[in-house]
């Protein structure tokens, strides 16, 4: 039992790959979860490039599940968002791809980013700083402070509360799912090591990882949606 | 003291309780929308999703400060 949390806790901490040497003798300590976030860059900019090239007016079969996805992510944040939010699908089309392929780094045994409360922190951060700017480019500053008092004034408080808590829970949500599904992970694998953990890791590594993928950038939409309509 | 800190763990997870009943009641109400209205079944599973991923979030606070107790309190 204290086996178990000791590593739980090892596990709860951000690992450092490497520290870059920085003169004056002090050194940046590179997290592992930046390093396996390069790689999904380095992956998905081979993939692009590969599948970019030679582009034709009539598609080819590779050409057609590409324009499916492309096409399926647009239409998705525009129904959304609307044609006024359309400019902000690309963002959002990355970040789902992005938490897609990272959270499925767990079936081929490298750590998820995503189990590192610092990445979703991040991930959070920017989604509140684009849901309010949406709010200030759709609406103009004067507008944008006005809507804080928008169903009636008496919802201000609320409504500046929400400015933390909408992060808050976007991080925590994205976080305590992946890490959640990990400990049970190792939990059942300590407890039977083979064939059991199967199924499970079809539910928790697959099924999940997608799942909370979809409901990050579904949210960020939403939340943008009532910025931009209200 | 490490009993105690268990069950403290343990207390905050109960959070799953309401969450359960939450997706569970949604669930079942989106089965019956779908089979009145099948045509309408894309946006009766938008809402379900949402609905569900704002019920989970409790369950999911709850996880996170059993982690807290566990890890913390030690």
């Amino acid at each position: 039992m204290q086996d178990i949390a000791g590593r739980l806790t090892e596990e709860l901490q951000s690992k450092t790959s490497f520290t870059i040497p920085f003169f004056g003798g002090s050194s940046i300590p590179v997290p592992t979860s930046a390093v396996v976030t390069w790689g999904i860059m380095a992956f998905l900019m081979i993939l692009t490039l590969i599948f970019v090239r030679n582009l034709q007016m009539v598609p080819k079969k590779p050409q057609v599940v590409l324009e499916g996805l492309v096409g399926f992510i647009n239409d998705f944040f525009t129904d959304i968002l609307g044609q006024h939010g359309k400019m902000y699908a690309p963002y959002l089309g990355t970040v789902l791809i992005y938490l897609a392929f990272s959270n499925l780094m767990g079936l081929f045994g490298i750590t998820p980013p995503t189990k590192d409360l610092n990445v979703t922190a991040g991930l959070a951060f920017m989604s509140i700083i684009l849901i309010e700017f949406s709010g200030i480019h759709a609406k103009g500053f004067k507008g944008y402070i006005k809507s804080f008092a928008h169903p009636m004034p008496a919802m201000t408080p609320f409504n500046i509360l929400e400015l933390f808590i909408r992060p808050l829970s976007l991080c925590m949500r994205l976080f305590g799912n992946i890490f959640g599904g990990f400990v049970i992970m190792e939990l059942i694998k300590l407890l039977v090591p083979a064939v059991i953990p199967v199924p499970f890791s079809f539910y928790f590594d697959i099924f999940d990882g997608l799942l909370q993928a979809y409901v990050f950038v579904f949210l960020t939409s939403l939340f943008m949606q009532e910025k931009l309509e209200a | 003291m490490t009993g105690l800190i268990g069950i403290g763990a343990g207390i905050a997870v109960l959070t799953g309780l309401g969450a359960g009943i939450g997706i569970g009641i949604a669930t079942s109400r989106a089965t019956e929308a779908i089979a009145r209205q099948p045509e309408a079944k894309g946006e009766i599973n938008k809402t379900l999703i949402l609905g569900c991923a704002l019920a989970e979030a409790t369950a999911i606070y709850g996880l996170v400060i059993a982690f807290l107790i566990i890890f913390f309190l030690k």
